[in-house]
């Protein structure tokens, strides 16, 4: 039974690709057949940040269009078994998407056996968000503890609560997670930044993690690496807890208290660190 | 943006309901108009969001030669409202609008509202209401129940009756309620309780913190946050009537 998740923000510049990118190639590492769709046409970034923009030949588009298959258009990871990438076109706009379209394409990847559809969306709310949030069965949103995007998360929520096939069928609704990225813990212990608690109280959706904001993210971009390969780095335990979390069974209390969040905290640096510096 | 299976026909013809604005001019000068608009916005003018306006010529008081519509429209596009109709027209005053394009109502074209709340500094009065509803009988005026929280940019209208939020609302949101509006939760967004009028209606909530609230169109803001005092308490606000006008009272609410 393949489950098919959202990654959505309402606000652009998050960490919407960086997570979705994480999230998928964790999913696979544990062994699970992933495939990661990116509906940000037109702009194309996801294929960039798997490494894979070279091997691009067919894309999502083609494939709704009926120009090419879809076997023909999904790429291999270079670095995990399990996982394949569909890109987005770079010369076509969202419209492109039809609902139709990109129902058909779920569907073959079900029937290819896909256990996780991820579900990269791009910024706003309109066409092509909403293509992105329609047929998923879970929703990861990623939010900054910022105010602004805080706001545009709680609308794409709306959004996801009266414009996926789940809320129009009338079905269990969309399974919503809060993941808070680029989160600054000694921001936070100065007051110049909400912390995870502010921001799950204005949004009242269950918190899956907090990713700490990290400079190994950008290098890890360029590279065209997701953050999750980053042995080693406090983001890449952040988004393999994630997935864990994400696959574990159980209310959210209980998953928390299994596997508490990390990199939340703030240690202020001791006099000799101060003094003889820190890294 | 859920779309339909392919479609036989290229276009078709759906009714529907809506809800619109309804203003109620007393003087059609624009001048007087903006200044009255100006002050009852407080200074915020993308108070409105674009809504449909239908503007009511019944209540003028005394109906002038000339109307300069031309002023009156952009003067309402000003203030982010689309007037779109016009309503309860004297008779003289048809040929003049012509040229507009707005839609002229049939008389009862909207469902008539309870006598609107007697507005502050004789502005026109602001109320929601919708149009070619069945009149309100007893089995309808039924409480509104949400029971999930209520997002930034969702609205909520609970025509001829109270409205109880169980998840609370975010702020961006948006709760009519013709009577009451109780929350249990936080209570963020704009709330206008006595949506059509009704000074009585009253707004209870366990965790206050609005941007606006209003009382039979009687509006207050927060620029500068919600003070200490309520802000995210349990707080109950009613419409105070005395000799100098009418006031938004807010007032803690006690809970054990």
């Amino acid at each position: 039974m393949s489950k098919v998740v959202v990654i959505t923000s309402g606000k652009g510049g998050v960490g919407k690709t960086t997570t979705s990118a994480a999230i998928a190639s964790g999913l696979a590492l544990r062994g699970h057949k992933t495939a990661v769709i990116d509906f940000d046409v037109g702009l194309r970034n996801l294929d960039l940040i798997m490494g894979c923009e070279r091997r691009v030949v067919y894309d999502f588009v083609n494939v709704i269009q009926g120009d090419a298959r879809l076997s023909q258009a999904l790429i291999k990871d270079k670095q995990c078994e399990n996982l394949y990438i569909l890109p987005a076109s770079q010369t076509r706009d969202k419209d492109a998407l039809t609902e139709e379209g990109v129902e058909e394409v779920i569907d073959q990847l079900r029937q290819m056996d896909f256990e996780f559809i991820v579900c990269d969306s791009p910024a706003g709310i309109e066409h092509g968000a909403v293509m992105a949030l329609t047929f998923a069965d879970e929703a990861i949103i990623t939010t900054n503890p910022e105010v602004s995007s805080v706001r545009d998360s709680d609308r794409i929520i709306g959004i996801l609560q009266s414009k996926s096939r789940r809320a129009q069928k009338g079905d269990e609704p969309v399974k919503e997670h809060l993941l808070i990225t680029r989160y600054s813990p000694r921001r936070v212990a100065e007051g110049e930044m909400l912390s995870y608690q502010d921001v799950q109280e204005l949004l009242r959706i269950p918190l899956i993690g907090v990713i700490p904001e990290s400079e190994a993210v950008l290098q890890a971009s360029n590279q065209g690496m997701p953050a999750i390969h980053l042995k080693g780095s406090d983001v890449a335990e952040a988004y393999a807890d994630v997935v864990a979390r994400f696959l574990e069974e159980g209310s959210n209390e209980e998953v928390l208290a299994k596997r508490p969040l990390r990199f939340v905290d703030y240690e202020k640096p001791g006099l000799i660190k101060r003094i003889f510096g820190g890294k | 943006m859920s779309r339909m299976p392919a479609q036989s026909r290229d276009l078709e013809f759906r009714n529907a309901a809506m809800d619109v604005t309804i203003a109620v001019l007393h003087h059609t000068e624009p001048p007087r108009l903006a200044d009255a608009m100006h002050k009852m916005m407080g200074g915020m003018p993308d108070f409105f969001d674009g809504e449909a306006t239908v503007l009511d010529l019944g209540e003028l008081a005394a109906v002038p030669d000339h109307i300069d519509w031309p002023g009156i429209l952009s003067l309402f596009r000003r203030f982010c409202l689309r007037p779109v109709a016009v309503q309860n027209v004297p008779p003289e005053l048809l040929e003049g609008l012509r040229q507009t394009n707005l839609a002229i109502l049939p008389e009862g074209g909207l469902r008539n509202h309870p006598a609107p709340a007697p507005a502050p500094a004789s502005a026109p009065v602001q109320q929601q209401l919708a149009l070619t509803p069945p009149p309100p009988s007893a089995q309808q005026a039924t409480t509104m129940i949400i029971d999930r929280p209520l997002r930034t940019g969702q609205q909520v209208y609970a025509q001829y009756s109270d409205i109880v939020l169980l998840c609370g609302s975010s702020s961006g949101a948006e709760i009519i309620a013709d009577g009451c509006v109780h929350c249990y939760g936080p209570l963020r967004g704009r709330v206008l309780a006595g949506g059509s009028g009704n000074t009585n209606a009253r707004i209870f909530t366990t965790n206050f913190g609005p941007e606006i609230v209003s009382i039979g169109g009687i509006y207050k803001t927060f620029e500068h946050g919600v003070p200490d005092s309520i802000a995210g308490k349990p707080v109950h606000v009613r419409l105070v009537t005395n000799e100098s006008g009418q006031k938004l009272v807010i007032e803690p609410l006690r809970l054990n």
